[in-house]
């Protein structure tokens, strides 16, 4: 089998990639002057250790309600007038007995740090539990590995039930609905339709920390506005063979001697045919020598496609993945592809920060939604406390921090079997670094009549921004105050809560 | 109109026109110069504008299209096309279903059924479903191609839990689009609404009215969707189609919202009470919907009649007496947009429906979305205009003609020339599904039972290319019309919704699915395990063995008319020419050399740049 012609490979590997990007200098020709100058103020502190910031997008809207439910005598009576009846009578609402069995056991102040218990707007306690399905989180919750942020959602200003019936603030254009609603949890502004999303906005300022060609920003569920950056590309793998996520093409059909398997499917048909294929299949994806503007995009995504999986799957082989075992379920074998990505990550000392998404749909109860959310909530619970094991196993939890996103929190009332598209959420972070078995903001009063926190509707006005999230998770990670700054640029208009930082980070 | 020849002019002003002697090995394609039009719908005067425009108006090129698409010339081609009989997927399913079981399988019914009967309609090749004397080969390409357009705009999906495996209702509702591809868009909106796949999709069936007692209130879910992605979208646009400025007097365009909450809750109660039709229903069959059975009535098959009927309403859930904020806007019938009370369900549909369909965004909004489709990611605004005039008007008086419209995005000036007046930018990323088909349909390509399972895959094609017909994510499409690809085309503002399927995955597992189709389903191949399959669709290689054999140069320009529209570089045909020079003879034994020049020339091609951008 030959080679690639007169490159060697690693060289081929980084002029592919390089050339793929574009190149930093391209971008600052066309006056993204800010985002470099920040970028190189940035990395004059590069970091020194690796960290991994997962994103755990649940398409559609959870119903945060029925996720994270008050079980205490007053506050349980509320929740069950919302949700009508017991789900055993066709309601929505869990019995109290259910929540109680799954209580969560917040730490009390002490030692200086603020206690977690949930807080209603009242100051009252509330005692809360788990969806029964949700057993793993409830374990990592108790013994310290999680956190839960309560009503989070997209604001340009905070919001009250006042300001919201008077129209005197702004609010995010088109709420409720779900394109709108997780484009603004995946870019945290409103305020403007084309920003990037946060997620690539990070890698972009911290990409200098990283010298390895790893990508920095991977996504197991596509294309997605979280990780949409200037300068670091997503680069998308599949998770149907977990154990083997790297896929070649097949008409490159040589396997290069330092890798033991084949090439791409089927290309033993190409015989020992193929130096001219690859030659020939080079010269027309050429970088920038396309006259179409598309034409070039097109090349350049093959390059980098091909690029990368080169170099992953060397990583991959390189470094077996963990052996905790994931649930066979779409969220277990996409963070189970991450926790591998991680460990052959950590091994490589050029690597210092990694962005991963995984998402899973159906979150959108319009109806079924006792059976459908049953079965979702097991899978991302078992799928997080599987990969929080593996980060364990390899000694990377408190490098390692995964987070819930969504749409929108759900309305307290129903709709036939199902609940509409609503607002704030509750949301839970995981990982070693966390300060946790906390609860952080407070939670929304879940009245059916009167409701002091819904917009009239039962949907509920968060208290938390989006901002106040991402920020507090971006600082962890490495970027400074002036960073923040140029990624959240309304990250000052919410003081309440602890403002810019909610504190949920060691 | 002297548009043709300021195209001509262009041209040469931006030193397109590369004199073909010029030896040196350009990336741009020669130039083709017409002389004497002035028209053009006029055409095709080649062979290459009639490939061109068939890979817009088709699902791909043929040799005999072409001929055919020669002799009648653009407009009557069209209007042949108009009167075409519709290909429908339903009675494919049903001559399944009765098909014997034996072997194992045979007579199952899925949504990979579905997916064959989409490619024989789309490929118009032999269906096995129909006999003589009906004609057994479907007929209408054009049809067929909006058809799959529109199902990418007005979206239902099996990857939603409640449509996966109702393969009757989604053969259906295709279906539906097809009938009403060439029809109305004010009939085709209301088919869509009422249709079953889409208010279980939506989840306006069994939608029910406000009940503040229960904390009910009616779901909102079809009448944003209605609204934001079927109709008029988010903000106002001009009748050009580009965004609408709220505010003259700063800086920047601020977009005026077309809706708020208040009409999304007023069309929300336009859409309640409405359940499944009751035909068929009855003790021996299935519940029939009515008041007291309002929330478990319904089909109890996959192929029972309601899963294909229209949904009727149930007056007592429907929300009569308050009155209804629709849209509001310019020109608006109903007095502030408001539907006063006291409608019954099929009465506020109507209103609504026709407060919706006048909305003067409705025209640029659906016009500049199929020409995306069709034609070029990035239409001048010109070209929506005339496009959505032809949408407000169709010379007759009729608002919402989609052969108007139709007829309006395929000749126009833009659509036949537009990559001579921006060969860098024109154009649009071809589609992973429409590049196989295009193939297909170029090779002959048949299978030898007629079930043409050739996108039957795993993991499913969805996975593989990123798309499959009403396989979208959601309801958003595969892609949106506004995504643009980090690089380039967010520095240029260049609209690529395409891009957004291409991903690393993608950019390998597309092109290895194209490899196993020219490497191991050809007619005659026992190459690969499932080659002999007598489903899978094998392209006929044999047919250009001798051409590709005896002088592979003549080869390359048959492709470059069938796929390229003869828009091949000089560049890339060198390249190709020494490829194919070198492919050394009898790699395996028996094996035809003219076989294997071309499995290489149509993967090189199909994989190429310069093809993938269809110009």
């Amino acid at each position: 089998m030959k080679r690639v012609p007169t490159l060697d490979r690693r060289t081929f590997l980084r002029r592919s990639i390089h050339g793929a990007l574009g190149g930093a200098g391209l971008y600052s020709a066309l006056g993204s002057l800010q985002l470099s100058l920040a970028a190189a103020m940035q990395s004059r502190a590069k970091a020194a250790d690796y960290k991994a910031l997962v994103c755990v997008f649940l398409y559609g809207g959870n119903d945060s309600f029925n996720t994270v439910v008050p079980w205490d005598a007053a506050h349980y009576g509320e929740y069950r007038n919302s949700r009508q009846q017991l789900i055993a009578d066709g309601g929505l609402a869990l019995a109290q007995a259910q929540i109680q069995a799954q209580a969560l056991s917040p730490l009390a102040a002490s030692g200086g740090l603020p206690g977690g218990r949930a807080q209603d707007r009242d100051g009252a306690f509330v005692e809360c539990g788990l969806h029964p399905a949700l057993t793993g989180l409830r374990s990592l919750f108790n013994s310290g590995s999680a956190a839960i942020v309560a009503n989070v959602g997209p604001l340009l200003y905070p919001v009250t039930q006042a300001t919201y019936d008077d129209g005197s603030v702004a609010l995010p254009p088109q709420l409720f609905s779900h394109s709108d609603q997780s484009l603004y949890w995946q870019t945290s502004r409103p305020d403007n339709a084309t920003a990037n999303g946060w997620g690539g906005r990070i890698a972009d300022l911290l990409q200098s920390s990283n010298t390895s060609l790893l990508p920095m920003s991977v996504t197991l569920a596509s294309q997605n506005q979280f990780q949409r950056g200037l300068l670091v590309p997503q680069y998308a793998m599949d998770s149907y063979n977990p154990d083997n996520p790297v896929t070649r093409l097949s008409y490159l059909g040589y396997a290069p001697p330092d890798y033991e398997d084949d090439g791409g499917p089927e290309s033993w048909l190409l015989a020992n045919d193929q130096s001219g294929g690859v030659a020939a299949h080079q010269s027309l994806l050429l970088l920038d020598s396309q006259q179409h503007v598309l034409e070039r995009a097109y090349a350049r995504t093959h390059h980098r496609a091909i690029a990368n999986y080169e170099l992953i799957g060397q990583s991959l082989r390189n470094n077996p993945a963990p052996s905790t075992p994931f649930p066979d379920t779409e969220l277990g074998r996409q963070l189970r592809v991450v926790a591998h990505l991680v460990k052959a990550a950590h091994a490589d000392p050029g690597m210092r920060r990694q962005v991963f998404f995984v998402a899973s749909g159906g979150w959108d109860f319009h109806s079924t939604q006792v059976a459908d959310q049953h079965a979702n909530l097991a899978e991302l619970s078992g799928a997080l406390r599987a990969f929080h094991d593996a980060t364990l196993e390899m000694g990377v939890a408190n490098k390692v921090t995964s987070f819930t996103a969504s749409d929108f929190g759900r309305t307290l009332g129903m709709n036939g079997d199902g609940t509409d598209h609503g607002w704030g959420g509750h949301h839970f972070v995981v990982g070693g670094a966390v300060r946790g078995q906390r609860f952080y903001g407070r939670m929304p009063s879940l009245l059916a009549d009167n409701n002091p926190d819904d917009t009239g509707y039962g949907q509920i006005i968060p208290t938390v921004s989006v901002d106040q999230y991402a920020a507090t998770l971006a600082a962890w990670f490495g970027v400074d105050a002036g960073g923040l700054a140029d990624i959240f640029p309304n990250l000052g208009r919410f003081p309440d809560h602890g403002g810019a930082n909610l504190g949920f980070m060691l | 109109m002297n548009f043709a020849r300021l195209a001509l002019l262009t041209c040469f002003a931006s030193g397109i026109a590369v004199p073909a002697a010029q030896a040196q090995l350009s990336h741009k394609p020669d130039a083709v110069l017409r002389h004497g039009f002035e028209d053009a719908a006029s055409g095709p005067a080649t062979d290459a504008e009639a490939a061109r425009f068939l890979a817009q108006a088709t699902f791909g090129p043929s040799s005999s299209e072409i001929a055919r698409l020669r002799t009648l010339g653009y407009r009557a081609w069209l209007d042949d096309q108009f009167n075409q009989p519709v290909s429908t997927q339903v009675p494919y399913l049903n001559w399944t279903r009765d098909l014997p079981g034996t072997p194992q399988g045979n007579n199952d019914v899925n949504d990979e059924t579905m997916l064959e009967a989409w490619t024989i309609n789309a490929l118009g090749t032999s269906d096995p479903s129909r006999s003589p004397p009906a004609q057994v080969t479907p007929t209408d390409q054009l049809r067929q191609r909006v058809a799959f357009a529109l199902s990418e705009i007005f979206v239902v999906s099996n990857a939603n839990g409640a449509l996966s495996y109702q393969s009757w209702a989604l053969a259906s509702y295709y279906d539906m689009l097809a009938r009403n591809a060439l029809g109305n868009y004010r009939t085709l909106l209301e088919e869509v609404s009422l249709h079953p796949a889409m208010g279980i999709y939506l989840s306006h069936l069994q939608n029910r009215k406000e009940d503040l007692s229960q904390n009910v209130r009616p779901d909102e879910n079809f009448a944003r969707e209605i609204l934001q992605l079927f109709s008029v979208g988010l903000v106002m646009l001009e009748p050009d189609g580009s965004v609408r400025d709220g505010n003259a007097t700063t800086a920047g365009v601020q977009p005026i919202p077309s809706y708020g909450q208040a009409t999304i809750r007023g069309v929300a109660k336009v859409f309640t009470g409405w359940n499944w039709n009751n035909q068929g229903c009855g003790a021996a069959t299935y519940t029939c919907c009515n008041e007291e059975t309002y929330d478990w009535c319904g089909p109890a098959n996959r192929d029972d009649p309601p899963w294909r009927q229209p949904m009727q309403p149930v007056e007592a859930f429907h929300e009569v007496a308050a009155p209804k904020q629709l849209l509001d806007y310019s020109g608006v019938t109903l007095p502030g947009g408001v539907l006063s009370g006291g409608g019954n369900a099929r009465a506020d549909l109507a209103a609504a429906l026709d407060n919706v369909f006048r909305h003067p965004n409705v025209g640029p909004f659906i016009a500049r979305q199929l020409i995306q489709r069709l034609v070029t990611s990035n239409p001048t605004p010109a070209y929506v205009q005339r496009v959505a005039a032809a949408f407000a008007n169709n010379g007759s008086g009729v608002r919402g003609d989609l052969r108007a419209v139709v007829r309006a995005v395929l000749l126009d000036p833009e659509a036949r020339f537009g990559h001579w007046l921006a060969p860098d930018t024109f154009g649009k990323l071809r589609e992973p599904l429409l590049k196989t088909t295009h193939l297909w349909r170029a090779l002959g390509a048949r299978a030898a039972n007629g079930r043409a399972a050739g996108l039957r895959s795993w993991p499913y094609i969805e996975d593989q290319y990123g798309q499959g017909p009403l396989r979208a994510t959601t309801v958003f499409n595969f892609f949106r019309p506004d995504y643009r690809p980090p690089g380039e085309s967010v520095a240029r503002k260049l609209d690529a919704p395409e891009f957004q399927i291409l991903t690393d995955t993608t950019a390998v597992s597309q092109p290895n699915h194209v490899f196993a189709l020219l490497f191991c389903h050809y007619v005659g191949s026992t190459r690969c395990w499932d080659s002999e399959d007598p489903s899978e669709l094998q392209i006929d290689i044999a047919a250009d063995e001798t051409l590709a054999s005896t002088d592979p140069a003549r080869l390359i320009e048959r492709y470059n008319l069938l796929f390229m529209s003869g828009q091949m570089s000089p560049f890339m045909r060198q390249v190709l020419l020494d490829r194919l020079n070198e492919v050394p003879a009898q790699v395996w034994s028996n094996e035809p050399l003219g076989r294997r020049r071309v499995q290489h020339a149509l993967y090189l091609i199909l994989t190429s740049p310069e093809y993938s951008v269809q110009k």
